[in-house]
């Protein structure tokens, strides 16, 4: 897949507890094609990552209860969930979380007001990676494949 | 071994790296030809090197050649070497990179560059395992295995027809994809930590360490050259750093400034072409959306701090529609 190439069809997880953004977001995303599925904190996240697969998280960082850090942390600290790619979209422009954030390897950390080209370009670049996760799945199968015969 | 050395440079903690370099080491073990996809800068020939360090050849010469350097008429006696007299110049018989990577691994980097020409003569090498070089009326059996690389898209250059789609097929055996560095932003700190330790090593003295706002700096940064402008940067870094403490002033200004430009983006011109009306109206109502975020609503400031009159940031926000986050493009 071209990196340009639109729209996709990644599967992405939004995760912020206010109503209107996540209302704003779905639009946006859902005009690019994403499918997206909708949590409105921390733990409704973690729920719903149980629940199904996602090739993108796109997390606030304050939320009551289990806020956006917290969140990292445990996708982290779970096998099947540290390869997702979280982008974390949060009012919160100081160092300190930048550098929290960083530390927790998320893959992109964007200020609010968030700029709708610049998420959607900082997407398909998410996407972009995944799917090349993907086409080197292929790549092992098919060298596996060369052994058997 | 050389490839020791490098090994942390392309391995970095990322899934997919981690997940590319298993791919490298399985296919290392075949005989097969592979084909390097990925922009310039991140670790091309590293991956190269790596495959055939860990491959039965690790013994027999690696022989890197990049067919985008050297002139299209001169490439192919590179490659397949030249008998005596073969053309104005050639004095004396000569071997080719193929030749001397006897028994081992060609690297052909840029091959997007080849000629048409030259690319039936390497469809046919592959094919057949033998080359001829200029001027000889014969071919000569080679054993070598062929690693080739590119920053193009090759499927594209296929279908543009500008690249021959049975040689497109016959070296895409197995693909290789490398993402550029800002797609595994997690990687930066583990490289930047890794090229500090590695430049700090070859000068005896250097124990340079970096500031966290600065190395956050060096995370949001986008690194158009990848791998190869991160490990520059931070070989100046060392080398130029005063006090062995590299803070955010002593980081170039492209970079000082990405955070901010991240949140009001460089316009940028694209193949389409935009409309400028809508751009302009667009990056206005940014503007008025965060003097208005930072006024909590209070209009009267807000015109204050864009230098506007209350009545004309009124009639603008009129025009926009919507409240404050419902700005085409922004949201707060």
């Amino acid at each position: 897949m071209s990196q340009n190439e639109s729209p996709t069809s990644a599967r992405v997880l939004i995760v912020d507890d206010d109503e209107n953004t996540l209302e704003i977001l779905r639009r946006w995303l859902a005009k690019e094609g994403y499918t997206t599925v909708s949590a409105a904190d921390g733990q409704q996240c973690l729920d719903a990552l149980a629940k199904e697969e996602f090739d993108i998280v796109l997390l606030d960082v304050m939320m009551p209860g289990v806020d956006g850090m917290q969140v990292c942390e445990r996708m982290r600290a779970n096998p099947e969930w540290r390869t997702i790619p979280v982008i974390l979209l949060t009012a919160k422009d100081d160092m300190e979380t930048r550098t929290r954030g960083m530390a927790l390897g998320v893959s992109e950390y964007l200020t609010k007001p968030i700029n709708k080209q610049e998420l959607f370009s900082r997407l398909r670049a998410q996407a972009h990676t995944r799917e090349l996760d993907r086409r080197m799945d292929r790549t092992a199968a098919a060298i596996a494949e060369m052994g058997d015969d | 071994m050389a490839v020791t050395m490098e090994n942390f440079v392309i391995k970095g903690s990322h899934p997919v790296m981690e997940k590319i370099l298993q791919v490298a080491q399985k296919v290392a073990s075949t005989d097969s030809t592979v084909m390097i996809q990925g922009e310039s800068g991140t670790g091309k020939e590293l991956i190269a090197r790596y495959i055939h360090a860990y491959s039965r050849r690790a013994n027999q010469p690696f022989i890197a050649v990049n067919c985008g350097a050297i002139p299209p008429d001169l490439l192919e006696s590179e490659m397949f070497g030249h008998e005596r007299g073969a053309f104005t110049g050639a004095v004396g018989a000569r071997m080719g990179m193929f030749q001397l990577a006897s028994g081992g691994t060609i690297f052909l980097d840029e091959i997007g560059e080849m000629t048409s020409t030259l690319q039936v003569k390497l469809l046919r090498v592959l094919q057949e395992r033998e080359i001829r070089p200029v001027g000889a009326d014969r071919t000569v059996k080679v054993d070598v295995r062929v690693v080739a690389a590119t920053n193009r898209d090759l499927a594209m250059e296929v279908e543009k027809g500008r690249f021959r789609e049975d040689l497109y097929y016959r070296l895409q055996v197995i693909p290789v994809l490398l993402p550029p560095l800002r797609e595994r932003r997690s990687d930066i700190p583990v490289l930047v930590q890794h090229f500090l330790d590695k430049y700090n090593a070859k000068h005896d003295s250097r124990r340079c360490t970096i500031a966290d706002d600065a190395m956050v700096h060096l995370w949001e940064y986008d690194w158009p050259g990848n791998v190869r402008e991160l490990e520059n940067l931070v070989e100046r870094l060392v080398v130029l750093s005063e006090d062995a403490y590299v803070q955010v002033d002593h980081l170039p200004p492209n970079i000082r400034s990405f955070i901010s430009e991240k949140k009001i983006p460089r316009p940028s011109l694209t193949e389409e072409g935009i409309d400028l009306n809508k751009a302009v109206e667009e990056f206005e109502y940014r503007l008025i959306d965060e003097a208005l975020r930072r006024t909590k609503g209070n209009k009267q400031a807000a015109a204050r701090l864009l230098g506007l009159k209350r009545t004309t940031l009124v009639a603008k926000l009129r025009r926009k529609g919507g409240g404050a986050n419902q700005a085409e493009g922004y949201l707060i």
